[in-house]
């Protein structure tokens, strides 16, 4: 960007979000549409609501978005019958072209025709199967009524099941003719059979005989395209009272009957008639379906496009809906929030809307001033977008406040690797972060690939591949110094190996000096001390680097104060602040490098007085503890408790003055600036009270006093700074209490967050204790065998070995390390001068509206 | 005790029922919705509420039954949701809360068969919480034993049923008598089912469920006045589960005029109120209103409380509420009878 005006540059750092301005639209209501479609495109705008008391259904636009939703639905319509079919559909860019309102007549015609031809098409489909389902039935009850007739004349006949036995054949035919049984048959979901049985037993009391049988080939429901099972009665009966009751019955329970006749011949003409319709009636059914199939296809190449074109056409009466009108009517006045670099672009894309819809005035922005906060904007690319992200899933950043992510995107993999350091699971995770990279959209991916390089990274100081060290540069100065006579005779004690200790004063060569980087591989051998080594090592590492990451975030919350120029904050809430973490923990930082310095196994002198070896190398916690204490102690350390004595000369000068000089920083930070904020407004009030003035409105005859806001130069920062100094009335004791939680937040904090960090090392320890254990208990049995047993053992356990290290300590560990690192950096260091109060920038974009859209309609 | 294990069981419909509470509408969206000219404005603005797009695929205009008809699917599928991940004893709670619909479903179908309508007509004016299996084929009974015998012995409304039955013939006189039998029965079998689960569900429940007692005795002796029911039958009506039991109701079974009801009433504190704001100007509310905006209010007091079965019962009757509320207005807007569109009983 060399040709933006050399004055932005400033404005383009990543460090504080973009400056942003408030523009006024004056579009002419021919070109509005336009306009706003151009604006939708480049995605730079945010449109605020002129008319926020009007409610939605009043708008100016609200026919256009009504009719913009019934093409929508229409199209849902399709879209829903063509997924139905099974049709393939065409995908359409997001990039398509906003449709001009002439379009929408034309957009409308072709759905309406196309939806009033698809309903046809069904209409006709829904009753062709109908039929076809009836006769089906039909057919099948024919068939089982057969069924029941037949089975009954084995044991003769129905009528016959009635009669008592002791009548004579005779009397049989003539009662026969008498008590001529009357029969319906139907069909009825299987599902409600039973309760149809026993109603119909309850209220003909026990005067029907029910048959039943199921129906074979299932049948589909209408609306919903289930597959229902059906069941065909059949119910002797006598008499027309029943005969009325069974019908409504059958009604009630939704159960079809049909018509049987009564004797087996005309039972098979009817079947074969019926069977005849069947076939006709499917030969019909299926040009219906394919006249639909090929609806469908037509319609499915275009159905995605229309469906975009219709959505952003929404999307543009929508945002016309957020536009004042002017009072002469032809003109429309937007307002909203941009970036202050992009004013350019939109008005460039002004200019091009309003040459599209061929309007002769142009359309004129206009940079207002803003009395309220502007949004908050970061620029972010694909690879700061997920470290932004996890800034922001803390809070929004207030309006040009320092943005944290671009040190997250260094500090955050940095914290992370500190506590997951292990070059082997390092690669692991390098590789997934590779693979989402070439193959995936996850936001995260860029995250992954530096958590798993500054793992690497960490892993190698650490010296831990697997839990296993490498001694690349095999210039340890530590030697075995027994010798090979002594080893020979005493190594092994009845038996048993005994441990032999390398003592520094003769095993250590200090002129080779130490091993080149990180830790000494020479450690992986120590069995006995190794963790106490790592222990000590790892806790002051973590405790140097919590306190170095909360004074760089005390220095930034410097820069905001600067920023927002705001004095009063410097004066009284970061200095103070800075004093009381340097007096004690910057100063506790201070004695751990001195002491790795200094102290060394051998005698020799410090600071002038004799040392006389590593048992009197001073202990720094309860120095720590003694310096609260102001415990009396002497110096040197020719005492026998030497580790508790002062260590240098002036010590106890010099902690005392720390102390005082941090306990008297915790009044400041809690009085000063209330009362500092008391006596301005105290001062501005007297001010004022001199400086009213009176206003008379002739037209509303009233009169109204107004006190002339004389605003301090220094005051608009005070509203900007951390949204603390609300623009109402000053009140004291909220501020007090305000101010009170701050010092107390921040006083306890430096305590409780250093001894938060030394999470770092209480993870780092775990992992590589966990990692140890997957070796020696898994992995390493299968090193004890030779041969073929052992090449196959090594094969399998290799499998249990490696699926273990993926999944417990690179997933598992994994996560709890990204946790940890988050937390580290939202409460410990982000507490330290970030706000958050402010809100995002959601400027109308057409992207974001089709993705949101594509989003609802894979909810439902 | 039971508060300790309530999560255990039924603390994700909990969650579910507190949820979908947030979502009934608020005052300001009634301030909207009232300012409707056309239904398709109300369509519009009921997007932007919990209701979502339960319009937006419905083809060609709509009516105020299409809205009635999707208001009820809705909250037939959330209470079909609840019911179906309920555990016992929450699981016959919502059953009960049924069978309040089951009631009203039968009065209207033997109504409507009494008046020759076809039964598929009637089958979709029933309340669809309230359906059951043997529902259709109630038109084939003439009396009530034939009603019972036939259609209801199965259903859980049997028990209920069986002071009803005598050998009469349904006429509508009879209709109302076993529907208020059928209710009386209903509410103090719910109140003693609630007083079992005792902790809050009985606290609340008992509350709530006292005052719809309360009100159907109120709202019966006026409802009878002039017509051929006796103060005898009309007392045998009265589910006395209520507050005004014992004594109220003896005051009520002895009222001639509704000037008498009024006099009962005063005396309990709770109904007193209720009485006063009413009267039969056109600016003051009548006494329905008054009962409807009481139950509202027990009703959103029952989300006061955790862990007991009332809010869900408290749901339904809000969601309920509210549906009348929309139906209130859509009818008010598509009838162009705007005088009286503030008539809806705001829930708080």
């Amino acid at each position: 960007m060399d040709d933006s005006p050399p004055s932005s540059a400033e404005h383009r750092m990543i460090f504080r979000s973009e400056e942003m301005s408030l523009a006024q639209l004056y579009i002419q209501s021919d070109s509005a549409y336009n306009c706003v479609a151009e604006l939708g495109e480049l995605g730079l705008f945010q449109f605020r609501d002129l008319n926020p008391d009007v409610s939605s259904f009043q708008r100016k636009y609200v026919k256009e978005v009504r009719r913009c939703d019934e093409m929508e639905r229409k199209l849902r319509f399709l879209e829903t019958e063509i997924r139905k079919d099974y049709v393939p559909m065409l995908e359409a860019r997001d990039d398509c072209p906003v449709p001009v309102p002439k379009e929408m007549m034309d957009l409308e015609l072709t759905f309406d025709k196309l939806e009033a031809e698809l309903r046809d098409v069904i209409r006709n489909e829904d009753t062709l199967k109908k039929n076809v389902n009836e006769l089906t039935e039909l057919k099948h009850v024919l068939r089982k009524a057969q069924l029941f007739f037949e089975e009954n004349h084995d044991d003769q006949t129905a009528e016959a099941t009635l009669i008592p036995l002791d009548i004579s054949r005779d009397a049989t035919a003539e009662l026969s003719l008498l008590m001529q049984l009357n029969f319906v048959m139907g069909v009825i979901r299987r599902e409600r059979f039973p309760a149809f049985e026993r109603l119909l037993w309850r209220v003909c009391r026990g005067n029907v005989l029910i048959r039943q049988a199921e129906l074979e080939d299932p049948g589909q429901c209408q609306i919903t395209g289930e597959t229902i099972s059906n069941t065909v009665f059949i119910i002797f009966f006598q008499g027309d009272l029943l005969k009325l009751k069974i019908k409504k019955i059958c009604e009630g329970f939704t159960a079809t009957l049909y018509p049987c006749p009564n004797t087996a011949q005309e039972r098979r003409e009817m079947s074969i008639g019926v069977l005849t319709r069947i076939e006709d009636l499917k030969t019909v059914l299926g040009q219906t379906q394919d006249h639909r199939h090929r609806v469908l296809v037509s319609a499915s190449k275009n159905v995605q496009l229309w469906l975009k074109k219709v959505r952003k056409m929404k999307a543009v009466y929508h945002s016309l809906n957020l536009f004042n009108l002017d009072g002469t009517q032809r003109c429309l006045v937007a307002e909203g929030w941009c970036p202050t670099d992009d004013l350019d672009k939109i008005r460039l894309a002004l200019i091009r809307g309003t040459e599209a819809s061929g309007s002769q005035v142009p359309s004129i922005l206009h940079v207002v001033d803003a009395a309220e906060n502007p949004p908050t904007y970061h620029k972010s690319n694909k690879y700061t977008k997920g470290f932004q992200n996890i800034v922001d899933s803390y809070g929004m950043a207030s309006y040009r406040e320092i943005n944290p992510a671009p040190y997250t995107m260094i500090t955050f993999p940095f914290l992370f690797a500190v506590m997951f350091g292990d070059m082997g699971h390092g690669l692991v995770m390098l590789m997934a972060g590779l693979f989402f990279i070439f193959t995936t959209f996850f936001n995260g991916r860029y995250v992954i690939l530096l958590m798993g390089l500054f793992s690497i990274y960490t892993g190698f100081i650490y010296n831990d591949v697997f839990s296993k060290s490498m001694n690349i540069l095999s210039s340890s100065a530590w030697k075995n110094s027994y010798s090979q006579r002594f080893l020979r005779e005493h190594l092994t004690v009845e038996g048993q190996d005994r441990p032999y200790m390398l003592v520094p004063e003769r095993a250590y060569n200090n002129l080779r000096g130490p091993y080149p980087y990180g830790v000494d591989p020479v450690w992986n051998l120590a069995e006995t001390n190794k963790l106490s080594f790592l222990n000590s090592m790892k806790m002051k590492v973590s405790v140097i680097l919590g306190v170095a990451q909360m004074a760089f975030g005390l220095l930034l919350s410097l820069y905001n104060h600067r920023y927002f120029k705001s004095d009063l904050d410097i004066n009284f809430m970061f200095i103070p602040q800075a004093l009381f973490l340097g007096c004690i923990f910057v100063y506790l930082c201070v004695q751990i490098i001195a002491k790795w310095v200094l102290f060394t196994a051998e005698p020799g002198y410090i600071f002038g007085i004799e040392y006389p070896g590593a048992n009197c190398a001073p202990s720094l916690l309860i120095g720590l503890i003694n310096m609260f204490m102001q415990k009396p102690r002497p110096s040197g350390f020719d005492t026998p408790a030497c580790y508790l004595n002062f260590w240098y000369p002036g010590q106890s000068f010099i902690e005392s003055l720390f102390l005082s000089i941090a306990i008297c920083c915790v009044p400041v930070m809690l009085l000063a600036k209330p009362y500092l904020l008391w006596r301005e407004d105290r001062l501005r009030r007297q001010r004022n009270q001199s400086n009213l003035s009176v206003r008379v409105d002739i037209h509303q005859e009233d009169v109204e006093v107004i006190h002339a806001e004389e605003l301090p130069p220094g005051s608009k920062a005070n509203h900007t700074s951390h949204g603390h100094a609300s623009s109402g009335p000053f009140d004291l004791g909220d501020v007090m209490v305000y101010q009170a939680i701050h010092t107390i937040e921040f006083v306890l904090g430096c305590v409780s967050h250093t001894a938060s960090y030394l999470r770092l090392w209480a993870l780092s320890l775990a992992h590589a204790q966990l990692s140890e254990v997957l070796w020696t208990m898994v992995f390493r049995h299968a090193f004890a065998f030779d041969g073929y047993t052992g090449a196959v053992l090594t094969y399998v356990l290799f499998f249990v070995f490696f699926f273990l290290s993926v999944g417990i300590l690179v997933l598992m560990e994994g996560l709890s390390a990204f946790l940890h690192a988050l937390r580290l950096h939202w409460v410990e260091f982000q507490s330290k001068f970030y706000g958050g109060h402010g809100y995002p920038f959601t400027p109308f974009r057409f992207r974001s509206v089709l993705e949101e859209a594509q989003k609802d309609d894979d909810q439902s | 005790m039971g508060e300790f294990f309530f999560n255990i069981d039924h603390g994700y419909l909990e969650a579910l029922i507190r949820g979908f509470k947030g979502g009934i509408l608020t005052q300001s969206d009634y301030a909207n919705l009232v300012q409707c000219e056309t239904l398709e404005d109300l369509k519009l603005h009921i997007q932007s509420t919990d209701y979502g797009n339960f319009l937006a695929n419905e083809p060609g205009a709509i009516t105020v039954g299409v809205i009635d008809e999707r208001l009820k699917e809705k909250l037939v599928t959330e209470f079909t949701h609840l019911r179906n991940n309920a555990l016992e004893p929450l699981a016959t709670f919502l059953d009960y809360i049924t069978y309040a619909y089951m009631i009203d479903n039968i009065v209207l179908l033997i109504t409507g068969t009494l008046h020759q309508r076809p039964i598929a007509e009637l089958i979709s004016k029933c309340h669809p919480l309230g359906s059951f299996e043997q529902m259709e084929a109630i038109h084939i009974a003439s009396t009530p034993a034939e009603l019972y015998n036939a259609v209801l012995v199965d259903t859980p409304l049997a028990n209920y049923f069986v002071d009803c039955i005598n050998e009469q013939d349904l006429d509508e006189m009879n209709v109302e008598i076993i529907r208020n039998t059928l209710y009386k029965a209903y509410i103090e079998d719910f109140y003693k089912f609630c007083e079992n689960l005792g902790g809050k569900t009985a606290e609340v429940m008992c509350e709530i469920l006292a005052f719809e007692a309360d009100r159907r005795a109120i709202i019966i002796t006026i409802n009878s006045f002039d017509t051929e029911l006796s103060k005898d039958d009309r007392e045998k009506l009265y589910p006395r589960c209520g507050k005004l039991y014992p004594e109220g109701l003896v005051g009520l079974a002895r009222a001639d005029d509704y000037e008498q009801v009024k006099q009962v009433c005063e005396w309990y504190g709770d109904y007193k109120a209720l009485f006063e704001g009413t009267g039969p100007n056109p600016g003051d509310k009548t006494l329905e209103d008054k009962f409807f905006e009481h139950e509202v209010k027990l009703n959103v007091h029952s989300y006061l409380h955790q862990f007991h079965f009332g809010v869900f019962y408290a749901f339904i009757k809000l969601k309920e509420q509210e549906m009348r509320n929309v139906i209130w207005i859509a009818e008010c807007i598509s009838q162009r009878h705007r005088s009286k569109i503030d008539n809806y009983i705001p829930i708080l």
